[in-house]
């Protein structure tokens, strides 16, 4: 699914610029980093595109879908295309973690038994199967982002979306969970990843695309997490 | 059919999940619907009584000497709201005096002639309807005097009107608590789910799919609740009936069964719909915000 983003600016109340102008896009099976400092526009970005911000300006058009002009009742359609993973997990602390996964399909109408053949095949894939009875404060804070990313990725969508998906997980962690995100965009899902996390910017090369202040000041294929260092 | 087993889990895990406002919102809603079904049933009755007394309210027309008794019938039959015209000859009036007075009829061949008039009795089919036929026949030329209840119908016909405007205010009153207590269990259930909800809305979950389960929570806390309510009511009612009865058989209150039947009916569909209606508006609003991209 491509993603088109033609001069968007979105200004929040109180003039707040997010974004300012910015001109984006990714191909199918991009894995794309977005760098920045906080408040660059990152996260705002991320939610235009799953189209919790509408832009103030501007175009973003996602797989054939113009986000600006969607109708109501395809907001549904589209989102379960996309994959979204949260820094902080969001997972539901009353289900087991099969069930957070099984309840995304559920929500799509999928058959009981197709429901727990796809829910355990992707828990097996995020390491995660031998855990599927407990629930999310049993689990560690890997653990859990792990359970996040087999919900985001259950329903087998064409775009994965993960904000700081390793913010709150220690670099060991981290590894893994960028590990299984290349793993994921190895099958061909496009996958935009917000990060800080430097270290892992410069150990698994991909596409950066760094904003500042709203507005994209870099856009490196293989590039690393900071535009000086090979100069 | 995989989607309507979903939606009954979760709403049964909705209702189960809160067990104790769940009860709570069963005994409010049962309270309202009681007391909506009682007002009912109060309305009933009174009309009941006052349609056997209505059924035996007759106006007496005594027309003048030499009038035509089958043309003045003629005429009042073409008024409205008429039920029966009797006429009634001086002779069959002779009759009837004769019949009530027994053994002191003889007094009557005392006075030679019959002074007796021809008369008009007249059933009309409520007692508000007597006064204003009372002024017509009376402006009739051919009519002399006329004789009614008066008092007896205008204090039927106030009493007829009063009951009904109560039972309308009790009615607004119940309706208004069964949607308030259905709409805050209902949104006290979407508050506490709202994790949830956002991320089903954000993995791509339809609104009507979010919003179903909550909708049949409410319908069925309605249900039951309305329910319970008809159960009870309707079976104080007969123990209370056949007590009041024994102590005043005087009084005839209303016992049909299929009438009955259809008032419980009726208050199990009215807790089905207010609670559709309450939770509806409880958990869509909710949705439509929730969607609502920034």
């Amino acid at each position: 699914m491509d993603i088109r983003i033609s001069g968007v600016t979105k200004v929040f109340e109180g003039d707040i610029v997010a974004l300012d102008g910015v001109y984006f896009a990714a191909g199918a099976g991009e894995f794309v980093y977005l760098v920045g400092t906080t408040g660059s526009g990152k996260t705002t970005l991320l939610r235009v595109i799953s189209r919790e911000v509408l832009p103030t300006k501007g175009q973003v058009l996602v797989g054939g879908f113009d986000l600006r002009r969607m109708r109501y009742n395809d907001l549904a359609y589209y989102r379960r295309d996309l994959g979204i993973v949260f820094q902080d997990f969001r997972l539901l602390s009353h289900l087991t973690v099969l069930e957070n996964v099984a309840f995304i399909l559920e929500a799509m109408g999928v058959p009981p038994r197709e429901v727990r053949d796809r829910s355990g095949f992707i828990l097996e894939r995020v390491g995660m199967w031998h855990r599927r009875f407990l629930k999310p404060p049993q689990l560690s804070g890997g653990e859990q982002q792990r359970v996040a990313i087999a919900r985001a990725i259950v329903n087998a969508p064409s775009v994965l979306l993960a904000d700081e998906p390793t913010g709150n997980l220690d670099p060991r962690t981290s590894d893994e969970i960028v590990q299984l995100l290349t793993s994921i965009n190895a099958s061909g899902t496009t996958v935009i990843m917000a990060t800080h996390n430097q270290y892992l910017v410069d150990a698994y090369r991909h596409r950066v695309v760094e904003l500042s202040r709203g507005r994209i000041i870099r856009d490196e294929n293989q590039g690393r997490y900071a535009a000086d260092v090979d100069l | 059919m995989s989607t309507f087993r979903y939606l009954l889990r979760d709403t049964f895990r909705l209702i189960f999940r809160h067990w104790g406002m769940s009860l709570l919102t069963l005994f409010s809603i049962s309270a309202v619907f009681f007391l909506l079904g009682a007002s009912s049933l109060l309305s009933l009755n009174t009309r009941h009584l006052l349609g056997n007394i209505e059924g035996q309210l007759t106006v007496q027309a005594y027309l003048k000497p030499g009038s035509d008794l089958e043309a003045a019938k003629k005429k009042v039959l073409t008024f409205g709201n008429i039920v029966q015209v009797v006429a009634i000859t001086p002779d069959e009036a002779l009759e009837h005096l004769k019949a009530r007075l027994g053994n002191r009829a003889e007094v009557i061949t005392l006075v030679g002639e019959n002074p007796l008039p021809s008369a008009l009795e007249i059933r009309v089919e409520r007692a508000a309807h007597v006064s204003s036929l009372a002024r017509r026949l009376v402006a009739m030329t051919e009519v002399e005097d006329v004789v009614y209840a008066g008092g007896l119908a205008e204090k039927l016909s106030r009493l007829s009107v009063f009951v009904g405007r109560l039972s309308v205010g009790i009615l607004v009153i119940a309706v208004v608590a069964a949607v308030m207590v259905l709409f805050n269990t209902v949104r006290m259930a979407v508050y506490s789910r709202r994790d949830e909800i956002h991320v089903m809305l954000q993995v791509g979950a339809t609104q009507t799919y979010v919003a179903l389960p909550f909708v049949l929570q409410g319908m069925l806390l309605g249900m039951t609740g309305a329910a319970f309510a008809a159960l009870t009511l309707l079976k104080g009612y007969s123990s209370a009936i056949n007590v009041l009865a024994a102590t005043m058989p005087f009084l005839l209150f209303l016992r049909d069964g299929v009438l009955l039947a259809k008032l419980g009916v009726v208050l199990v569909g009215a807790g089905i719909c207010l609670g559709w209606i309450a939770s509806w508006f409880a958990v869509v609003r909710y949705i439509r915000d929730a969607v609502k991209p920034l």
